[in-house]
């Protein structure tokens, strides 16, 4: 069986500063992986690798069994990537909490092409899911930060992915809000039989979530549960 | 003469038929120039169009086409450029705006060009519109309808966080390329057309109105259109009554409209609290 994510000697330099120096981490299908590392650590950098986004100075990343370098577009592959950005845009752009979690179906629904009522039921669902269905209707900018949070998990939902990367998804919130999004978290985990890749600086927060934990220190990767 | 009766002369039809095309077409611009914090943009556009200007003028070249050839090949550039050098466009166009009116100064210098002559560029008049003029407006006004309504989604998302579009699997960058080649020439062509000051009645103003009380971005898109259609047509109307200069007319119509829709949303603000 393919692994959802292989990353195998990862090295990235930004400008002069060497963020990730041979870096191995795998995930396989339907697994909980978290990494933690301090902040600076080259957590959100890993993230980015695996979506594509950011291309190794060198190393191997495989995606769902696809080698990203023999790709120049990945949009395909996004499409089946939710993705849970530390923070949104948290400008007052008028959008309501439908509308954005339904941007999550805009990669599969096709260019030039408007919603159909699938994808608004499956945005519905999302919304259903991590709870915030009653603010539908609200303008994502008039919540707070930790319903904006959802939000984005919603988002990431609805675009009904095979993998979930999490980049620090519980920073801006109080310890309350934290664990209830974690447990939201693990429970889609487990409903959607996702391949979860989660980055934190909390490795208390995480352990009791994740099958397999590894620590980003001076740009080297441990496992270390 | 009444207002109707001037209605009469092709300069007043003209100066209508481009206010109608305009006022709904670049408001919408102007969202995109907001939401994406391109101001800066529409100054280096400015900017590389005195620079063209100047070197048509050297080279005995028509001024204003060599003006419009590099506003649509800098737009066409800035996108690709900023993502090479890492540097957002809004830095970037500071760079360009200061880099070519620095050349520019130095060519008029030199070259011992006429000043005024070069920066006739910048100053439009919409009362000396020719057809020509009014089907470039429409064909990029038309254009900018076109694409609003086809990839209203994908501009959205854009709009909203590019890296929300670029993580859902939009091509992302295709369309922020898009945008900022729209925007340049519609910058480009307007400045001449319509002048240099014109652009902000009809770009920002209607856009900046519009979101103080837009609650979704169709809202946006349709009341920047109104209100630009509202300054345009009215400022005509109050500069003919008055005896002003239909530019600044216009200017003072878009901005009673946005004090008026901040004032709506205070009040509407208020009302919420209330209730």
């Amino acid at each position: 069986m393919h692994h959802s994510i292989e990353l195998t000697d990862i090295h990235i330099h930004l400008g002069t500063v060497d963020v990730l120096l041979g870096v191995n981490i795998e995930a396989k299908p339907c697994e909980f992986i978290s990494v933690v590392g301090a902040n600076g650590a080259g957590k959100t950098t890993l993230l980015k690798v695996v979506n594509g986004t950011l291309k190794p100075f060198s190393g191997r990343v495989f995606v769902l069994g696809h080698d990203l370098s023999q790709y120049k577009n990945l949009n395909f592959l996004r499409r089946d990537i939710g993705v849970v950005p530390q923070k949104s845009n948290s400008d007052p752009f008028p959008i309501r909490v439908e509308e954005a979690v339904l941007m999550g179906r805009y990669g599969k629904i096709g260019l030039m092409r408007r919603p159909k009522r699938t994808d608004w039921e499956k945005a519905y669902q999302a919304l259903e899911a991590v709870g915030i269905q009653r603010f539908s209707k609200k303008l994502v900018y008039e919540l707070s930060g930790g319903e904006q949070q959802k939000v984005a998990l919603a988002r990431a939902l609805a675009q009904e992915p095979l993998i979930l990367l999490l980049d620090e998804p519980t920073t801006y919130l109080d310890q309350e809000s934290r664990s209830e999004i974690m447990e939201i978290i693990h429970t889609i985990h487990h409903q959607r039989e996702l391949t979860t890749l989660l980055v934190s600086h909390d490795d208390q927060l995480v352990e009791q979530y994740s099958d397999k934990i590894y620590l980003l220190k001076e740009g080297k990767g441990y496992l270390i549960k | 003469m009444s207002w109707i009766q001037t209605l009469n002369f092709p300069f007043m039809q003209h100066a209508l038929i481009a206010i109608l095309f305009a006022g709904i077409a670049f408001p919408m611009i102007g969202v995109f120039i907001l939401s994406l914090n391109l101001i800066p943009l529409r100054f280096a556009m400015m900017h590389v169009a005195l620079l063209g200007g100047a070197i048509g003028l050297f080279l005995k070249v028509d001024p204003l086409l060599l003006g419009l050839l590099f506003c649509i090949l800098s737009s066409m550039a800035l996108g690709p450029i900023s993502e090479k050098m890492k540097l957002g466009v809004g830095i970037l166009s500071g760079y360009f705006m200061t880099l070519t009116l620095a050349l520019a100064f130095i060519l008029i210098y030199k070259a011992d060009i006429h000043v005024l002559e070069a920066f006739n560029i910048l100053w439009g008049n919409i009362l000396s519109l020719t057809i020509l003029d009014l089907i470039i407006v429409g064909l990029i006004s038309l254009m900018i309808l076109i694409m609003v309504f086809l990839f209203f989604k994908e501009i959205q998302a854009i709009l909203y966080d590019r890296e929300i579009a670029l993580a859902v699997g939009l091509p992302e960058k295709t369309f922020y390329y898009l945008i900022i080649f729209m925007l340049g020439l519609t910058i480009a062509v307007s400045m001449r057309l319509i002048g240099a000051l014109l652009i902000d009645a009809f770009v920002l103003l209607p856009a900046m109105a519009a979101t103080l009380i837009s609650r979704s971005l169709k809202q946006t898109f349709f009341f920047s259109s109104l209100f630009g259609l509202l300054s345009g047509t009215v400022g005509l109307y109050l500069s003919f009554v008055f005896d002003i200069p239909t530019s600044s007319t216009i200017i003072l119509v878009a901005s009673l409209i946005i004090a008026g829709c901040f004032l709506f949303r205070r009040g509407a603000s208020r009302h919420e609290k209330v209730g």
